[in-house]
């Protein structure tokens, strides 16, 4: 299969259609982790946790699949970056499962236990574990565009300490805000009530920030981040990514000011996509960039699978990734009603 | 490097075996609540809808679990596993990828549907847990072609540096013969296992006296699954006790701890073997042949001994072998209860048998036992390979600090002690509580 693509073309694909995995899950996860973070602040009672609840509840499960495909993906077309990904931030990785496992268990469990002491713990239990999330995904991804701390002989030297610079910080920070902004639009959009209205003037107050957030963090990648212009200088057509983002934010602090919910929903999610674009642009030919010396870095040629496990990976996601988008799609559809304040709740 | 090894095996092996808790009551009841939908929205008939709520509940609580424990399987390849990773990925990332992407995607999509659709929108729901049904079951085909390749390694070539396995043949891993044995086996152990706890359940609202038709109805469907599937179990596994004694003769012996190379060797009822001198200090009760038999087809046929292979690719012996026992000696008792709950039932004495009642309930966690064992022989038993004669266990894991691997230890031990007693909490409440059903 595809015997008319060399390895190294194979290899450019995967890493496009990886940079593609990531960017989806990070957008379609964002408004499920938002909902979490806003979940214990906003909803001043039972009947609008449960408005929140429901707005993600039939979707959360099937969206996190994207980042359990994201790490397949890259176990098997670049198996030695998974490996040294998930060594090297051994601890962080850590965090981020027991976050994963925390949100999952608490969005799922609520819903079913009528204690409200339970209840309390379940809503924190999913504010906790979105949090820890969004946090980990950000610091970590900013770490990626960074570089990390890879010696000669693909030697490992960073701390857990090391991974909180002020860069690194300024990404975990702008992607826990853009969920949040994310989550609230969301559930401006799909509910009805005091509860949509809290949202939406929340997401007033968030889009702004979140631009400024988003200025900054691709104005020091551009400036302070070293090699990051490299591929830019190479390839000026890629500056419409940091473009697109920033356009993007600017539309979502518009259309969120024009009480256009879900125009404001589109627009973050593509800021989101865009920034995240911008930086994974930066590292090309790396999937592991070194901040110690370029040529320590694990890039995608070395790191990629045998051209026959690529080839049928490439013809599996061809066939697949579409049939999965339109029965998600489809899903979307069947609920597509707003949830109102009145409604019964049976399950 | 020592402490390295046995807290990465440790870790492993707690995260695998509390998402495999779940597992297999998720496979058998995703089935049978799909089954009671449709019948509910083919006849509209009160009781399958309540059967459909009140099973559907317990599948909620379960398959949530599984779900999101699942995801530590996945990320410890490369937290702990790197080497092994590393190694593998050309051959062992293939089908995680597709299993992500034939079976997670359904699962977990439909059964955000299947929970959040209301009855207006029966035929939905029920196409939902259908889907759900199809997305575990597929699952398990993916996940065991990954570890059929570990146990008998097809369709692969070393790379020429010798550092890793590049695959050659998609098709030969599919097909591998392993994963076909282990598929059905796992397979209807999952089933066995669901309806036993849907047996013990009944038990306990029949015990009760709470004899109503969704108990009833539910038992009759669940003794017919157990007896078919206890009885398939042996019937099946007996070929694969000899396919495993060819393809792994290391395991084969150390499953009825077989020390000496022989023919017609006999099968000890009571026996109790002891690795540091290489024999049974126990052996009692021999049926003559029967060793021989089950491993090779006939009675006078030849097994080798334990003693004759090679020293340092042994498994723990006693494991392996206290697994095997425990694995088939349960394995037995389920036919018996099986069969027995069948004859109360067709004679009208079940809901009065409280001996038999009480027996099915405590009866509900023997199958755990039986696949956890089960599963015990399978990987404890390739022991010390990681990947069948390619490589060894101890040349698999990541090189990261032991105290971070020891925190994750602790901290992931903790976290699933927590989650597990608010698992049982609910479990409890929801399948003692039977509003709803009358």
């Amino acid at each position: 299969m595809f015997d008319f693509l060399t390895h190294d073309m194979l290899a450019v694909i995967w890493f496009f259609l990886w940079c593609v995995i990531w960017g989806v899950y990070f957008i379609v996860d964002s408004f499920s982790l938002g909902a979490g973070l806003l979940a214990p602040f906003i909803a001043t009672d039972k009947v609008q946790r449960i408005q929140i609840q429901r707005s993600v509840g039939p979707f959360w499960g099937g969206n996190e699949v994207w980042l359990i495909l994201a790490a397949g993906g890259t176990f098997a077309a670049f198996p030695l970056v998974f490996s040294k990904m998930f060594t090297f931030l051994y601890l962080p990785m850590m965090l981020l499962l027991i976050g994963l496992v925390a949100r999952g268990i608490s969005v799922e469990y609520l819903h079913k236990e009528d204690n409200p002491q339970i209840q309390k713990v379940l809503t924190w239990g999913w504010f906790a574990g979105s949090l820890l999330i969004s946090l980990v995904l950000g610091v970590a991804s900013a770490n990626f565009f960074k570089g990390l701390e890879i010696a000669s002989g693909g030697v490992y030297k960073g701390t857990l300490l090391g991974l909180f610079g002020l860069y690194a910080l300024i990404g975990g920070v702008l992607f826990v805000l853009m969920s949040v902004t994310s989550g609230a639009l969301w559930i401006n959009v799909k509910t009805e009530g005091a509860i949509a209205a809290k949202a939406g003037d929340l997401a007033k107050k968030s889009t702004p920030i979140v631009f400024v957030l988003v200025l900054v963090y691709l104005a020091y990648s551009f400036v302070g981040i070293e090699g990051f212009t490299t591929n830019y200088s190479a390839t000026p057509a890629l500056y419409l990514l940091p473009v697109f983002a920033v356009v993007a934010a600017v539309l979502a602090v518009f259309f969120a000011k024009k009480d256009k919910g879900f125009p404001a929903f589109c627009s973050n999610l593509l800021a989101l996509l865009f920034v995240v674009q911008s930086g994974l642009a930066s590292i090309y030919p790396y999937m592991l960039k070194s901040s110690v010396s370029l040529e320590h870095g694990i890039d995608i040629f070395e790191a990629a699978s045998s051209h026959m496990t690529l080839s049928i990976m490439l013809g599996g996601a061809l066939v697949f990734v579409p049939i999965v988008i339109i029965y998600q799609l489809w899903v979307y559809t069947l609920f597509k009603e707003k949830i109102k304040e009145t409604e019964q709740v049976n399950y | 490097m020592v402490e390295l090894l046995l807290l990465s095996r440790l870790q492993f092996a707690i995260t695998v075996a509390f998402h495999f808790l779940f597992v297999p009551l998720t496979l058998g009841l995703a089935l049978l609540v799909a089954g009671m939908e449709t019948t509910y929205y083919k006849n509209k008939d009160e009781t399958w809808r309540r059967m459909a709520d009140f099973w559907g509940r317990v599948f909620k609580i379960n398959f949530a679990i599984g779900l999101v424990t699942g995801l530590a399987m996945t990320f410890q390849f490369g937290t702990n596993w790197g080497a092994y990773a590393e190694f593998m990925g050309d051959v062992f990332g293939p089908p995680l990828a597709v299993e992500a992407l034939l079976a997670f995607f359904l699962e977990g999509t439909f059964f955000g549907a299947w929970i959040f659709l209301d009855r207006s929108r029966q035929k939905l729901k029920a196409f939902s847990m259908w889907m759900v049904a199809l997305g575990t079951n597929i699952s398990s085909l993916w996940i065991i072609t990954a570890n059929g390749f570990m146990q008998n390694p097809v369709g692969y070539e070393m790379a020429a540096d010798g550092s890793k396995v590049l695959m050659t043949d998609f098709f030969a891993l599919l097909t591998n013969s392993y994963v076909w044995y282990m598929l059905v086996h796992t397979l209807l152990s999952a089933y066995l296992l669901t309806a036993f706890l849907i047996m013990g359940i009944c038990a306990y609202h029949f015990l009760k006296r709470n004899n109503n038709e969704v108990f009833k109805k539910s038992f009759s469907i669940a003794v017919t699954i157990a007896l078919a599937t206890a009885v398939m179990l042996p019937v099946l596994g007996h070929g694969y006790a000899q396919y495993v004694a060819e393809l792994q003769p290391a395991k084969g012996a150390a499953m009825d701890a077989i020390w000496e190379t022989g023919s017609s060797v006999p099968m000890y009822l009571i026996q109790v073997p002891d690795s540091s001198t290489g024999s049974n200090s126990v052996q009692l009760l021999g049926i003559p042949g029967l060793a021989s038999f089950l491993y090779t087809g006939s009675f006078s046929g030849t097994i080798t001994g334990l003693n004759q292979l090679p020293q340092a690719e042994l498994p723990p012996v006693g494991m392996v072998f206290w697994s095997f026992r425990l694995m088939t000696i349960l394995g037995s008792l389920f036919i018996i209860e099986a069969l027995l709950g069948l004859y109360l039932q067709k004679s009208g004495k079940l809901y009065t048998s409280d001996k038999y009642l009480k027996l099915l309930m405590w009866s509900i966690p023997l199958p755990y036992i039986a696949i956890t064992a089960g599963w015990i022989v399978a990987e404890v038993g390739r022991q010390p390979w990681l990947v069948y004669g390619l490589l060894k266990t101890a040349n698999g894991i990541s090189s990261v600090p032991t105290s971070d691997v020891l925190l994750s230890v602790v901290l992931i031990s903790a976290f699933y002690l927590i989650l597990m007693v608010f698992e049982i909490y609910l479990i409890k409440k929801t399948v003692i509580n039977a509003t709803g059903v009358e």
